[in-house]
């Protein structure tokens, strides 16, 4: 069940993972990954263990980096981003068709996509609401920014 | 006792001269991380323009920069973490961490746990310990960003480390400490000797409680960013001689630790602790201890 809030996230991808139940702990509505080594020194009062793959909040959940990270290098739906672009995308803004390099899986409208840079590394996701490969003069919003990296810098001013 | 005059006075006495210190902004590669990867290639094609740090393996300074060294997509990647050079020390004087249970018993912010994650591969586990629930969530953050996966994090004072019921392999002990004035501008103002001596009595018993957890054989390293012997020297001086520890020999950069200390004389092995006076690094000090040595 704990492991389920998880699946059904990496589902939107396009993905199929499976987690030992065993090793998901859940804790306040967070989730955390852990492993053999730290089983034994797991107490009820822990502030933060193993991986946090991220929260569930009024039947929501928000993932964190390393899920995202770890869903990328699993497959499903990504795309890379230009140079420019995956910053732009890191300060928060959303993508233009024209900042695509590569698109992997189905790229349809209404679903989520993973965002990759130049390097394959995971920057956030992204809802895609529009055409995803344009003419290259395109201005329309090609995917909305849901979650990106640059959340570390906007957690630090608060 | 307290002020400028005063302190300077102490340095003097301990050999050091009094000198204006301009500390350069330090990063560290996680290495697990990077693998494969040319990160220096790519922060310099950003306009980050590093030195090598002689003494450390995976430490730079940042030469000069075009953009902020904390607000890169490599950084929010965890590709690599500021961490002032001197600070990179103590973890870096620990054999073999791998596959080891570690005690980061003062582990806040996290530039150190996530330090020995890095050296660890992510491999055994590390126990990271604070009092400051608010610091908690920035070393929480911290480890997040570096991806860092063999580590729990306990809101707790390290000297009821017994409560968990554990025995460490290893207890870095970075203890809190009255700073130095190279990295705080008004430290001259703040401080007084009365402080120095609070906080010298909190490490000797964080000490002794976080000892008592090492298994036989295990190591501690000891660090503080203070100038004051109290904190340092007469410290380990104190835990030779009342906790079943003894100094290690170590390999790094820093002058040997004070064997006389305002006349007072030390057990010569003192001198194996390394005492680094603000010059490229800001104060710090730090002494590596072995648990049931007492024979050699």
């Amino acid at each position: 069940m704990k492991a389920k809030v998880i699946t059904n996230f990496a589902a939107q991808f396009g993905l199929q993972v499976a987690f030992n139940p065993d090793l998901v702990i859940e804790k306040n509505g967070r989730f955390y990954l852990i492993n053999e080594c730290l089983l034994p020194l797991v107490r009820h009062d822990f502030f933060y263990i193993g991986v946090f793959l991220g929260k569930a909040k009024e039947g929501k959940f928000f993932p964190s980096f390393n899920l995202l990270s770890m869903l990328a290098k699993e497959g499903g739906n990504r795309v890379v981003l230009d140079r420019k672009s995956a910053w732009l995308f890191i300060c928060g803004r959303d993508v233009l068709p024209k900042s695509i390099l590569r698109i992997h899986g189905s790229g349809k409208k209404n679903t989520n996509t993973l965002v990759l840079n130049e390097f394959g590394e995971c920057l956030g996701f992204g809802r895609i609401v529009g055409k995803l490969s344009g003419d290259g003069k395109s201005d329309e919003i090609a995917m909305r920014n849901v979650s990106d990296v640059g959340d570390f810098l906007r957690r630090e001013r608060y | 006792m307290s002020g400028k005059e005063f302190f300077l006075s102490r340095y003097q006495q301990l050999g050091w001269k009094y000198r204006e210190v301009k500390l350069r902004q330090a990063i560290r590669i996680n290495a697990s991380n990077v693998k494969g990867k040319n990160l220096v290639g790519r922060l310099e094609a950003l306009g980050v323009h590093l030195q090598k740090i002689p003494f450390l393996p995976t430490g730079y300074w940042v030469a000069d920069s075009k953009v902020s060294a904390g607000a890169t997509a490599e950084y929010l990647l965890g590709l690599y973490s500021i961490q002032e050079a001197a600070a990179q020390i103590p973890a870096s004087l620990f054999c073999d961490l791998k596959g080891k249970k570690v005690l980061d018993a003062s582990a806040a912010p996290g530039g150190k746990t996530t330090q020995m994650a890095d050296l660890m591969q992510n491999t055994g586990a590390i126990v990271a310990l604070d009092v400051d629930k608010r610091r908690l969530t920035a070393l929480s953050n911290h480890l997040e960003r570096c991806h860092v996966s063999n580590t729990v994090v306990y809101l707790l004072d390290a000297r009821q480390t017994h409560n968990l019921n554990v025995k460490f392999d290893r207890v870095l002990l970075d203890a809190p400490c009255s700073g130095n004035f190279a990295s705080d501008k008004d430290w001259f103002k703040n401080r007084t000797i009365k402080d120095v001596e609070r906080n010298a009595a909190l490490q000797r018993e964080l000490l002794k409680k976080t000892s008592e957890c090492l298994t036989d054989e295990g190591e501690l390293v000891y660090s503080t960013c203070s100038l004051e012997p109290e904190e340092n020297e007469l410290n380990m001086y104190w835990a030779i001689k009342n906790l079943d520890l003894e100094i290690q020999e170590v390999n790094c950069v820093g002058d040997s630790g004070l064997t006389n200390v305002f006349d007072k004389q030390l057990d010569p092995k003192v001198a194996r602790c390394r005492r680094l006076w603000p010059d490229h690094t800001q104060g710090f000090f730090v002494c590596k201890l072995k648990k049931g040595n007492k024979q050699q």
